[in-house]
């Protein structure tokens, strides 16, 4: 095994392919910070350059763009609140707060160093499960994949804290949406009003740029001014606060990471679910979940830990199966046909030193771009106090334009659009868009997944609890679902009798 | 004024012969769509990435062909759009027969017609099918599943009820006398067979290129083959289930442009295509995903659509109920 890891290493050391696997990064870097385009569009464009590359040189650079988007994608969340990616949507969630509190810097910094420690830790988790990749992947059939959608939407609940009635309205209105399109089980359209466009309903990546790009700058240019008013603030941001508030907050970095391996590990999730499960996750977790939503440092870590431990664990069912877990794996599944490698389980058997070599390369690529996410986490903090007179166009039309790129339908931009000002309108009556996305993604996954289920045992409910992975998902919904009553119930104990350890 | 008619109908013809003749010199310029309506990672998706680069190579002009993945609505959504689009030699696509013919009927509203599309070459040699279980299925032979569909329907995991899989599999078993019931939902090949491995059902039918990559990682075991000659050792094949019509059931995969297509750019395409199906660089890829490629003419695209038609209309009843 220590001489395949090395294999791949070895390979990964020469000038040419470091020299791919930096073009890739500052590729990954770009692409990931500008919203829509993303790794899948770089990787595109790519492809077909490779052609006259060795597989490894051209595995190098794949490596190169996929382990840098995530750093990318969260430079925009943060500062503009413009996900660059749908995964980086959850980065927004606290990272833009905290920029319109002049802590960009701040946010940065722990993006950054989040991401470099997410990235070697799913590294790590990787290395330890490939010998047993395929075991892993056929754990998760649809009874499984379904309560993982449960246990995603069941944090629509968590997220709603404070404004339940509201988070529940836009909870359901987001699963109304997902529900839009090409039902796959029963082959009919539903709710497309005889429009093409929606035959495979709302395209995820433009309804995230309206929502988050689209409103904020809204919001913004209604306001005026710039994103953040204290000049003085920004100043003062050092590139190591950043990093050191994501060592104080280590678990949350670990537990993001973790649940970043697993879901990525699963066939056909992808990074969205990682980014948001880790984050809802962590605010269940928190002591102070009413902070989360305005500026808490554990929104960023949470969900970068996870989009980068999540990009390593997810080749794992794209090379043992040939199924990606979201389109930058499909394309780079194209990339790996080009070179003849055909995803499957004798892949992980005929090509090993290419596998560890694409490994490396994501985790080098991913530290790299980091440390280049810190030394420019200052720098480009002063972004947020560019006056919306001059942000909001150029970001407006950046958006617009990458929303359309996505698959070059000027539908996007019309999605983007609407959303765009649904999620102002959101801004404005305090509805939490949160809700609405976790049901926008889960929302077609839980239902494809229930009606398999239902057609495995014949409708009978009993299935859920005679698989062992059911059984484990089970009980953590149970537990997300009981610990708000038990903390409720904590507080109304008198002080004494919780600190003597006897509540009643 | 017989002559002067003739004349001047001449100029008008030749004219209008050379705008063709310079139109079609220009040709290709701009960069061409190659449309695939399933998802990417497929069978289907990797043939048109191995081909597009070499047809890139081919062409009169250097261009770049884009392969553009539209699975929405089951393919239909993509095969539409092809059908819908200019017929200017910048849209192309790959369709699946005969699952397409499934989809049309299903879809009627779908907006389009397989008989008017204009069909460049076939994309590979048809493929055969094969039925397999997961290697640690307690199913060992035909025999235990037909055994099996006396007690309950037998569960095959499929794509969506438009896939060429899925009427392989409803056709498949209704002449092997099994009862089946459909898992369906699964995301392309690669999904359904995994899914197979992991138990969702007790079975799978699926091109026989999807299924020899885990016969040799032994993750599925075949119990037969509807190869008219076997390749599979130890697995009986149609000749020896008594089944011949099972041959029949082919995956096809064929290239088309949007109805209307002018002859001159119809003729580039379909030789470009051609050429870059022989190109070896891309008969040594494609075999190692089992696919065996081979030239055809547009006319024999054609005839398979003619074929692939009969051959719908005898099995429509069963597919569409």
């Amino acid at each position: 095994m220590l001489h395949l890891w090395l294999s791949g290493i070895g390979g990964l050391l020469q000038a040419r392919e470091l020299m791919f696997l930096a073009l890739g990064m500052a590729m990954g870097l770009f692409f990931g910070a500008i919203p829509g385009l993303g790794g899948a569009t770089a990787l595109a464009l790519l492809t077909p350059l490779t052609y006259g590359l060795d597989p490894f040189t051209a595995l190098a650079l794949a490596g190169g763009v996929m382990g840098a988007v995530p750093m990318g994608g969260s430079i925009t969340a943060i500062l503009l609140n413009a996900p660059g990616s749908a995964p980086s949507a959850a980065t927004c969630l606290d990272g833009h707060p905290l920029a319109q509190q002049g802590k960009a810097g701040l946010a940065l910094g722990a993006a950054a160093s989040a991401n470099a420690i997410g990235g070697i830790i799913g590294t790590i988790s990787v290395l330890a499960v490939l010998p047993i990749a395929k075991e892993l992947v056929l754990l998760f059939g649809p009874p499984e994949l379904f309560l993982l959608a449960v246990l995603g939407l069941i944090v629509v609940a968590t997220a709603s804290r404070g404004k339940m009635l509201r988070g529940l309205i836009a909870g359901v209105f987001g699963l109304m949406i997902s529900f839009i399109g090409y039902n796959d089980v029963t082959g009919v359209l539903r709710f497309t009003a005889g429009v093409a466009y929606l035959w495979d309903g709302v395209h995820l990546v433009p309804a995230l740029i309206g929502l988050f790009a689209v409103a904020e700058m809204i919001n913004l240019s209604v306001k005026g001014g710039s994103i953040t008013k204290d000049a003085k603030a920004v100043a003062i941001t050092s590139m190591t606060s950043g990093l050191l508030e994501t060592f104080r907050h280590w678990k949350t970095v670990v537990r993001g990471s973790l649940i970043g391996t697993v879901v990525g590990a699963i066939p056909g999730v992808g990074g969205t679910v990682a980014s948001f499960l880790s984050y809802s996750l962590t605010v269940q977790a928190s002591k102070d979940p009413e902070s989360f939503g305005k500026g808490n440092i554990e929104g960023v870590i949470a969900p970068e830990a996870a989009i980068n431990a999540k990009d390593c664990s997810c080749l794992i069912p794209t090379l043992a199966f040939g199924i990606p877990g979201g389109v930058e794996m499909a394309v780079f599944m194209g990339l790996l046909v080009l070179h003849g490698l055909q995803p499957g389980p004798l892949m992980l058997i005929d090509h090993q030193v290419e596998i560890y070599g694409l490994i490396w390369a994501l985790t080098g690529s991913c530290v790299l771009a980091s440390f280049l996410g810190l030394f420019l986490a200052r720098p480009l903090s002063n972004l947020t106090l560019i006056d919306s007179k001059i942000l909001v166009p150029t970001v407006m039309s950046v958006a617009l334009v990458g929303s359309y790129a996505v698959d070059r339908n000027i539908g996007n931009v019309l999605v983007t659009a609407i959303f765009g000002i649904l999620g102002y309108v959101m801004i404005r009556f305090d509805y939490p868009r949160l809700t609405m996305v976790i049901a926008l993604v889960l929302g077609a996954a839980a239902e494809r997944n229930f009606h398999q289920t239902t057609m495995m045992s014949d409708g009978n409910l009993s299935i859920y609890l005679h698989r062992n992975v059911c059984l484990v998902l089970l009980a953590g919904i149970a537990a997300l679902l009981a610990a708000p009553l038990f903390r409720g119930w904590r507080m109304k104990q008198p002080p004494a009798a919780v600190t003597a350890g006897h509540p009643r | 004024m017989n002559d002067r008619v003739t004349r001047r109908s001449f100029f008008l013809t030749a004219g209008a012969a050379a705008s063709l003749i310079a139109a079609d010199s220009d040709y290709p310029g701009k960069n061409i769509d190659f449309i695939i309506p399933k998802a990417p990672g497929g069978g289907f998706d990797n043939l048109v990435r191995v081909i597009a680069p070499a047809l890139e190579k081919y062409l009169p002009h250097k261009v770049n062909v884009v392969p553009d993945n539209i699975p929405a609505g089951g393919g239909g959504k993509g095969i539409g759009q092809l059908y819908r689009a200019k017929p200017d030699g910048y849209t192309i696509g790959a369709i699946d027969i005969p699952g397409s013919f499934i989809l049309q009927e299903r879809q009627g509203g779908a907006g389009f017609d397989l008989n008017k599309i204009t069909w460049l070459c076939s994309m590979g040699k048809p493929e055969y099918f094969c039925l397999g279980v997961g290697a640690n299925s307690p199913l060992k032979s035909l025999d235990d599943l037909r055994a099996l569909s006396k007690t309950r329907p037998v569960k095959f995991t499929s794509s969506g009820p438009e896939g060429t899989a899925y009427g392989a599999t409803v056709i498949g078993t209704k002449l092997l006398g099994i009862r089946t019931q459909l898992i369906t939902g699964y995301k392309g090949s690669s999904d359904f067979v995994v899914g197979a491995i992991r138990g969702d059902g007790d079975a799978v039918v699926a091109p026989v290129t999807s299924l020899r990559p885990m016969l040799q990682s032994k993750t599925i075991r075949v119990l037969a083959s509807f190869e008219p000659k076997g390749t599979f050792p130890g697995v009986p094949d149609a000749a020896a289930l008594g089944k011949p019509e099972l041959g029949q059931i082919l995956l096809e995969r064929l290239v088309g442009a949007p109805p209307g297509l002018p002859a001159g750019i119809k003729a580039i395409l379909s030789s470009a295509l051609n050429k870059a199906m022989a190109d070896p660089q891309t008969v040594s890829l494609a075999k190692k995903f089992e696919v065996e490629m081979a030239s055809s003419s547009p006319e024999q695209a054609m005839a398979r659509i003619r074929e692939n038609a009969a051959f719908f209309a005898k099995w429509k009843s069963s597919l569409m109920g």
